[in-house]
């Protein structure tokens, strides 16, 4: 039998399908990426209790007016000059860090935190514990008195956890923390527009990323926006160095915390 | 005799188009690989505001973690009928009860969605994709009623900048 050529395939057209295609996704798709600034609204509470007064030292307030005119703290800011938000915010956070004394009174103070003081709390709690735990039927009041201090126990050695976590890559024997109640207060107006808003926003990012980055460059030689862009990559894989990042970005977070409050305007 | 033949019969030589498709099939994967789908149509016009050190919320999206909200003038028809002039795109419609329509919006599409995402209500993130001159008040409106919804987390849409330019704001 004679041997038969396979039929070439007419390739002339391929040109028109890739060109088809082609069309189709320039059509339905777009060049920008989707980036937004996530932030928290805080959780619904019920009590009319008034919250206890914060010191004025530990509050940063930026307003916005209704025509874009930026304050903070007792300082206008010209529109040209928005980017000296940003070291203005850092200066905030760190004027105090590491002083012990001779602190600026305007601005929050730090706490020092080491493992032997984090030992002695967890042990005095627990010798509270011990104590209001002897009898056998205790009534309500003993039952929540056991109950906080089991949750103030679990708390400081979460925290011990991160010092040991702080005291093996820094070599240094004490963990700085900001005042609890240190917050920025961005404060604007019903009229104020979207854009400066985020203007803001945008500042007080790139202060606390600024200031993680440098600190997680110190301690692990990694800054926290790789880390960062490598967990939310990833998150959904439980992978070691998805934890270990986890862990690393939460000793980060409490070292410098982004604690921002957008004060609902009214006018 | 001259050197240079004139009205010589020779026609012109055939490109040759075998490549061709190679090159279309490789600006089709450069496009596939830069570009993200579009989610909507915008019904609204949206000049996006600027910023630095933005999250990209490509991961958010590819977990279906992330509803958006698009609030600026209207495309098509008034806009003077909408509140302050702003209307707001909830998917593919534009609400004629404008930002009230979100709480009736975010449950049912909580409840719609598939298995797979398994975030809890509050790391369900809204995207407010606002126009640069859309006034904070309706956006803390919306803040409000996602606060009551137990949504707490949102994001704030915006372009990154750059180094070099400003930031747009309206002087007045």
């Amino acid at each position: 039998m004679a041997k038969r050529e396979s039929p070439e395939i007419n390739a002339g057209s391929m040109a028109d399908i890739a060109f088809l295609l082609l069309i189709f996704f320039l059509v339905t798709t777009t060049m920008d990426k989707d980036t937004a600034y996530l932030r928290t609204i805080p959780k619904k509470v019920e009590t009319d209790k008034p919250q206890p007064p914060v010191q004025k030292k530990n509050i940063y307030k930026i307003a916005i007016n209704s025509r874009q005119v930026i304050q903070a703290r007792d300082s206008i800011i010209p529109p040209n000059e928005i980017e000296s938000l940003k070291k203005r915010i850092k200066h905030f956070y760190t004027v105090n860090r590491w002083k012990k004394s001779d602190r600026n009174i305007d601005y929050p103070y730090y706490s020092y935190g080491s493992i032997q003081l984090y030992n002695k709390n967890i042990e005095e709690l627990e010798e509270r514990v011990r104590k209001l735990d002897v009898s056998d039927n205790p009534d309500e009041r003993t039952e929540k008195l056991i109950a906080q201090s089991q949750d103030a126990i679990g708390k400081w050695k979460e925290k011990l956890e991160k010092m040991k976590l702080y005291q093996k890559f820094s070599g240094k024997n004490e963990i700085p923390e900001i005042a609890y109640e240190a917050h920025i207060r961005l404060e604007s107006f019903l009229d104020t527009d979207y854009s400066a808003y985020v203007a803001v926003q945008s500042e007080i990012q790139r202060a606390v990323t600024e200031l993680r980055d440098e600190e997680a460059k110190e301690i692990f030689g990694i800054t926290y926006t790789t880390m960062n862009n490598f967990y939310q990559q990833k998150k959904t894989e439980d992978t070691p160095k998805v934890r270990t990042y986890r862990e690393y970005m939460d000793l980060i977070e409490v070292l410098f915390p982004l604690k921002l409050i957008e004060v609902e305007p009214k006018r | 005799m001259s050197k240079f033949r004139k009205n010589d019969e020779k026609p012109a030589p055939g490109i040759n188009t075998s490549s061709l498709p190679d090159i279309v099939f490789m600006l089709l994967f450069f496009f596939m690989v830069a570009t993200t789908t579009k989610e909507q149509d915008p019904l609204v016009k949206i000049k996006s505001a600027k910023g630095n050190g933005l999250t990209d919320l490509t991961p958010f999206k590819q977990r279906g973690e992330v509803d958006f909200i698009y609030l600026g003038a209207p495309i098509k028809g008034d806009e003077n009928k909408f509140d302050k002039g702003i209307a707001v795109q909830f998917d593919g419609i534009i609400a004629p009860n404008g930002i009230d329509y979100l709480k009736k919006w975010k449950v049912e599409k909580f409840e719609n969605k598939s298995d797979d995402v398994t975030a809890p209500r509050e790391n369900i993130i809204t995207c407010f994709k606002a126009d640069e001159k859309v006034p904070m008040g309706i956006l803390f409106q919306a803040r409000k009623i996602l606060q009551d919804l137990n949504f707490n987390s949102i994001a704030y849409s915006a372009q990154e900048k750059g180094n070099k330019s400003e930031y747009n704001i309206r002087e007045q």
